[in-house]
């Protein structure tokens, strides 16, 4: 009798356990690292393609109180359209321009009682995301949102880099866009703004596998250029005196930078820093929208010129 | 005869259950918050200042033919940049 209650007090232990473990195991599923959302994001390219470019900046996403307003800024600003879907408790609106996808805008109200700055998240491309993951927390990364998996887009992940800039990483389904020349509206550069550049680019170079260049300057700030299939991918530049938060920011490009930035004040938004000359010899703005989130505009012409050799 | 399982036991598989609800509760970093579904919807910390942009302070891409300043200690050892100019962006038109 005593042998019958001890195996059948230790078979009703184990199946507590197995319970227990099974309720867990879904639980870590569910948040985990390999997690799939409930609803579906459209693609990032118009047409899916076997392409891959890692390292390449191939999407962007702001994060707003205000969507319609950001709609408004964004629309007339860049000539975007909107494609609103719901997603979870808020709504996340997909930006085309001539068709082609441009940017995300995700409405979520600020957490009350906090100061925080709504920004465009810059998503770079990776293969994979969970050894992307693994290199980048290896080399000084934090983790501010797992990966995670939506049907049609890819799988992507949040992180700070070692100086604190939050950045992205996307392992795009669809396959990545194709290296074309950004048209006007179309996002055409993307600069990290950072304590310490040469830090930065060491860990941009071993998660992404850039090679660096140093470009020479005058400013007395360190400019360094990260490419991968032999085009420039993004900028890391020493932080301008007074800037204390390492940063992402995202350029638009525009045919008039005085022009776009007198429109943007125009639809809400103001001016950041006035139109200047930058090395490719275009001019560059950088205005807010009208909740604050900054962004960057660059004249681009087709044409090498004379003028933009000098300014090399 | 009906068996129940000693009480500690249960008291420790709740617990045990309560932790990981609570380990998987627990939403993002400073002011992330996973709970609504989406990865991406991120506040910077308050707030940007964008003085200080001198008129030679350039953050653009370079046209191709730049050439890099080289020596840079983030270059050590890796193969890019070695005497090589600066890339620039595409340039082929989409149309």
């Amino acid at each position: 009798m005593n042998v019958l209650f001890e195996m059948r007090r230790r078979c009703a232990a184990r199946g507590l356990a197995a319970l227990t473990a099974g309720f867990a195991c879904a639980l870590l599923m569910a948040n985990g690292a390999t997690a799939a959302a409930l609803f579906q994001l459209p693609p990032i390219t118009d047409s899916p393609s076997a392409e891959h470019h890692p390292g390449k900046v191939i999407w962007a996403d702001l994060v707003t109180p205000d969507l319609a307003g950001a709609e408004r800024f964004y629309g007339g600003l860049f000539g975007w359209t909107f494609q609103d879907i719901r997603v979870g408790n808020s709504i996340y609106a997909v930006a085309t321009l001539g068709g082609h996808p441009i940017a995300g805008i995700f409405q979520k109200p600020i957490p009350a009682g906090e100061h925080r700055q709504p920004a465009w998240l810059t998503f770079i491309a990776v293969r994979s995301v969970e050894e992307a993951r693994t290199e980048a927390l290896a080399h000084g990364a934090k983790s501010l949102a797992p990966p995670k998996t939506y049907a049609g887009r890819g799988a992507q992940a949040v992180f700070t880099d070692p100086e604190g800039a939050v950045f992205a990483v996307l392992a795009s389904s669809s396959g990545d866009s194709a290296d074309y020349l950004a048209a006007p509206g179309e996002w055409i550069w993307s600069s990290l703004l950072t304590d310490d550049p040469s830090r930065s680019a060491a860990f941009y170079r071993v998660v992404f596998g850039y090679e660096l260049f140093d470009l020479p300057s005058d400013d007395g700030a360190q400019h360094i250029i990260l490419a991968s299939d032999d085009y420039a991918r993004a900028g890391i530049h020493t932080l301008p005196p007074g800037h204390h938060h390492p940063h992402w920011i995202n350029f638009v490009r525009v045919a008039d930078a005085s022009r776009s930035a007198a429109q943007a004040v125009a639809l809400g938004g103001r001016v950041l820093v006035e139109a200047h000359p930058d090395r490719h010899g275009g001019q560059v703005v950088v205005v807010a929208d009208p909740t604050g989130a900054p962004v960057g505009l660059m004249e681009w012409s087709d044409q090498y010129t004379k003028d933009e050799a000098e300014l090399k | 005869m009906r068996f129940k399982p000693p009480r500690w036991k249960s008291v420790l598989i709740a617990g045990a259950s309560l932790a990981v609800v609570a380990a998987c509760a627990v939403g993002g970093y400073d002011g992330y918050a996973g709970g609504d579904g989406y990865v991406g919807g991120y506040y910077e910390p308050c707030c940007y200042d964008y003085g200080g942009w001198g008129g030679r302070y350039r953050v653009g891409p370079p046209r191709g033919g730049v050439a890099h300043g080289g020596g840079h200690p983030a270059l050590g050892g890796h193969p890019g940049g070695g005497g090589r100019a600066a890339p620039s962006i595409p340039s082929r038109s989409r149309r």
